[in-house]
Parts: structure tokens; C-alpha cells; sequence
């Protein structure tokens, strides 16, 4: 089989490239070679089909249930909101209690939805054309601070500064209505890397006097377990 | 209900292009199917549950926002996604302070018990999960180390080469010649990716 130029300098790198083990400057090399070498081509090629049954080979485990209801809420959020917006064709469907889903930054929001409706002011369609209040968070933990920032059909709160939670704990939303204990919310989040967390709120909020955030154990809890480090008066 | 059931029917090869435009039971479908392979994915790599839980979601968001870019041209389906995990589980310990910690102690027992619904399912991939392991347990111990430490601990050549204290020459043979008695070995049992 033709060999292309440097075939000598590349020619035991097929396995490490296809178990991903090539750091980016190589890799970028390593392909460029791939491009100009049948041979290589072709011997990745039939590395790559044991690389990819590699992740088969692990313990067969069941994800929780509780990761599917945070990941579908999330995405049955952002499936509405481009429905309204006229860029899906399929409404989701409704989900009973599913009020909250976690966020990814803007940028990413952004940047998805534009690969899906082309032409549509996201702002305007994810905020609210005329935007809203905002409302400062208190927070008991040094250095974190968070805002609750009001929309059409829910609030949006932004956190920074905010540690990792212990392991095996999340952080979750609730709100709190008068006279009334803490509702749950389906909103569990752990902060990103830089401290920085989003979760969103799809409900209605007309009732809500307070909304709150505590840690709590994976899979979230019924009722508080831990006092609120944020807290939010609506009123 | 009805038409839960057709979606649920569809390759998919069918769903990705409903998923990318917006579709939420085309992606719920994709999840059912694939998110227990994933998870186990990111739970052998990471070796924690809740990071594991964090990885499989940012995964499959992923997966919900970028389906245009789905190419059938480099796989399946399950590859790619399987491939956005694994990616995003690199990511996970690279950022972590587990990277060169291997699995903690069976934390999350209780949820490998099946559920009744997922009993076939799960065999099914208990089957293929066999296969691929006899693959792997057909390779010398230096060549699987190596393979290992690469994809599931998402290392580069040169960490494991350090690691092992061997030439870097010697690791990228051991690569190349583990995945060619793999790929030999699952020619045999007859799995694809």
C-alpha cells in the first residue's frame, strides 16, 4: 500500500491515536500526515474499530432515574422555548411538577440554539423582550454571591464564587410560598469549575415569596436537610 | 402513547435529525437507549457517582444541542455518543484530583440492581460488556496497561510512559499491537461498536 511522506516518523502512532492518547499539537500533526498516507489511513482505521469497543467493556451500571428528570427537564425547557419560538416543529411534552432544569452557560445556549433557529434573537426569546427585575441573593458563605433574575414564565439564577459541594451532595433549589414550608424543585446543580452555576425557573412564580437554595444529598431530598445559603425575597 | 411507541421504534439514525430539530421524545428515546452504557462509561473512568452523573449531563445536553453535527460517515450513533463521554470524562479528570486514583469502593451498589423494564436491556449489554472484556483479556498485561491507562484513564503516551518508566517507543508498540489482537479477538465474537 503507498506510504505518504514522513510514513517512517508515523508509523507506530495509529494506536495511540485512536485511543485518543495523542495530546492536541500531535494530534493535529498526526492527522495532517493521515491525509497524505493510505497506509496509516488504513491501519487506523482497523485500530480504531477495538478503540471503539472499548467503553463496552465496562461494568454494565444503570444510571439514576433522578439524572434522566434533570436532564430531560433541561431539555424539554429549551425544546419549548424554541417551539414558542417557532424554530421546532414538535412540542415537547408537558411534565407534571417539572419546574426547574439546570442551565449551561449562555454562550452555549446561545451557540445551540442558533444551530437550530437560524435567524431568531435569543435574547429576546430566552430573557423576554422587555427583560426584568433582578433581585440580589443574600448569601451566608464568604465570597458567593447569586441573583435571581425575573422572566415571563419563571426566574433565572446566576451564582459565583460558590465551592465544590462535599462529595456525594448537590445544591437545590425550593420555594417557599407564605405560610408555607419549602416546596421541592427538580433543581440540582453543582457549581462549574469557576465557581459559577446557573439554574433556571419555568414555573409560575406569582406565589412564590422566597426562593432558596441548601445542599442536599444526590437525587435532592422531600424536605430541607440543611439550613439555605441563598435566599431570595420575591416580595 | 401511540406515538411514544413509534418514536421508541425508530433506528437512530432516525431520531438524530427529529432530535436536532427540537424534538424532546426523540432525545428521551436516544437517552433510554444509550444512557446506560454511557453512564457505565463514565463511571468506570471516573470512578465517582456524582461525577459521573455530572459527566453523563453534560454529555447528553451536549448531545441535545449539537445532533446536526451527527456524521453517520464516522460511526454510529452509539459510538458518537459514546464518544462525546468519553471526551467529556477526560475532561472530568483532567480537571480533577482523582486523575490517578482508579475507582473507589462499590458506592453505588444498590443502583446496578436492575429494575424490571431494563432487564433485557441489560443482559443484552452484559453480553456485549463479556465479549469485549474476553477481548481485552486476550492481550499480555503490558499491552492491556497501556490501552487501559490511555482510554480509561484518558492519559496521553507520554504521562504513561513516565508512569511506567518505559521509552515512549515501547508504549506506542504495546498501543498498536494490543488493539490489533483486540480487534483479531473481536472479529471472533463478533461485536461492533
Amino acid at each position: 500500500m503507498n506510504v505518504g511522506p514522513d510514513h517512517e516518523r508515523w508509523a507506530d502512532w495509529a494506536g495511540v491515536y485512536v485511543l485518543g492518547a495523542l495530546p492536541e499539537d500531535d494530534c493535529a500533526a498526526y492527522e495532517d500526515h493521515l491525509a497524505h498516507c493510505p497506509a496509516c489511513r488504513a491501519e487506523a482505521e482497523e485500530l480504531r474499530v477495538a478503540a471503539q469497543a472499548i467503553p463496552l467493556s465496562a461494568p454494565p451500571m444503570l444510571p439514576p432515574a433522578s439524572l434522566k428528570a434533570r436532564i430531560m427537564a433541561e431539555v424539554e425547557r429549551e425544546a419549548e422555548l424554541l417551539a414558542s419560538a417557532g424554530g421546532a416543529p414538535k412540542p415537547a411534552p408537558k411534565r407534571a411538577k417539572r419546574r426547574f432544569g439546570l442551565r449551561l452557560p449562555m454562550p452555549a445556549v446561545a451557540l445551540a440554539c442558533a444551530a437550530l433557529i437560524a435567524g431568531v434573537v435569543l435574547g429576546g426569546v430566552l430573557f423576554g423582550a422587555d427583560g426584568g427585575r433582578t433581585i440580589d441573593m443574600q448569601s451566608t458563605l464568604p465570597n458567593a454571591s447569586a441573583e435571581l433574575e425575573m422572566t415571563d414564565d419563571g426566574a433565572i439564577l446566576v451564582a459565583n464564587n460558590l465551592p465544590t459541594p462535599p462529595e456525594g451532595k448537590v445544591y437545590m433549589v425550593w420555594i417557599q410560598k407564605p405560610g408555607q414550608a419549602p416546596e421541592p424543585t427538580s433543581a440540582l446543580f453543582t457549581p462549574r469549575r469557576d465557581g459559577s452555576a446557573t439554574a433556571s425557573v419555568t414555573g409560575d412564580m406569582d406565589d412564590v415569596e422566597t426562593v432558596l437554595v441548601n445542599t442536599e444529598p444526590l437525587g435532592g431530598s422531600t424536605t430541607p436537610t440543611s439550613e439555605p445559603f441563598l435566599t431570595a425575597s420575591l416580595s | 402513547m401511540g406515538r411514544d411507541m413509534d418514536v421508541r421504534a425508530l433506528a437512530d439514525e432516525d431520531l438524530i435529525p427529529m432530535m436536532a430539530r427540537g424534538d424532546a421524545r426523540a432525545f428521551e428515546a436516544l437517552y433510554e437507549r444509550h444512557s446506560g452504557a454511557a453512564y457505565s462509561l463514565a463511571y468506570r473512568m471516573v470512578g465517582k457517582q456524582a461525577m459521573a452523573e455530572d459527566v453523563i449531563q453534560e454529555a447528553f445536553i451536549n448531545l441535545w444541542r449539537s445532533g446536526a453535527h451527527y456524521d453517520r460517515g464516522r460511526g454510529s450513533v452509539r459510538t458518537w455518543i459514546l464518544g462525546i463521554v468519553h471526551h467529556r470524562a477526560i475532561d472530568a479528570l483532567r480537571r480533577s484530583s482523582v486523575h490517578s486514583k482508579r475507582r473507589s469502593d462499590d458506592e453505588t451498589a444498590a443502583e446496578r440492581l436492575e429494575s424490571p423494564e431494563r432487564v433485557e436491556e441489560d443482559v443484552a449489554r452484559r453480553d456485549e460488556a463479556s465479549i469485549v472484556r474476553g477481548a481485552l483479556d486476550v492481550l499480555p498485561a503490558d499491552q492491556l496497561k497501556v490501552i487501559e491507562l490511555a482510554y480509561f484513564g484518558g492519559f496521553t503516551h507520554t504521562e504513561i510512559a513516565d508512569m511506567l518508566e518505559s521509552p515512549i517507543g515501547t508504549v506506542k508498540g504495546r498501543m498498536r499491537l494490543g488493539l490489533k489482537k483486540m480487534r483479531e479477538a473481536l472479529a471472533h465474537g463478533a461485536v461492533e461498536a
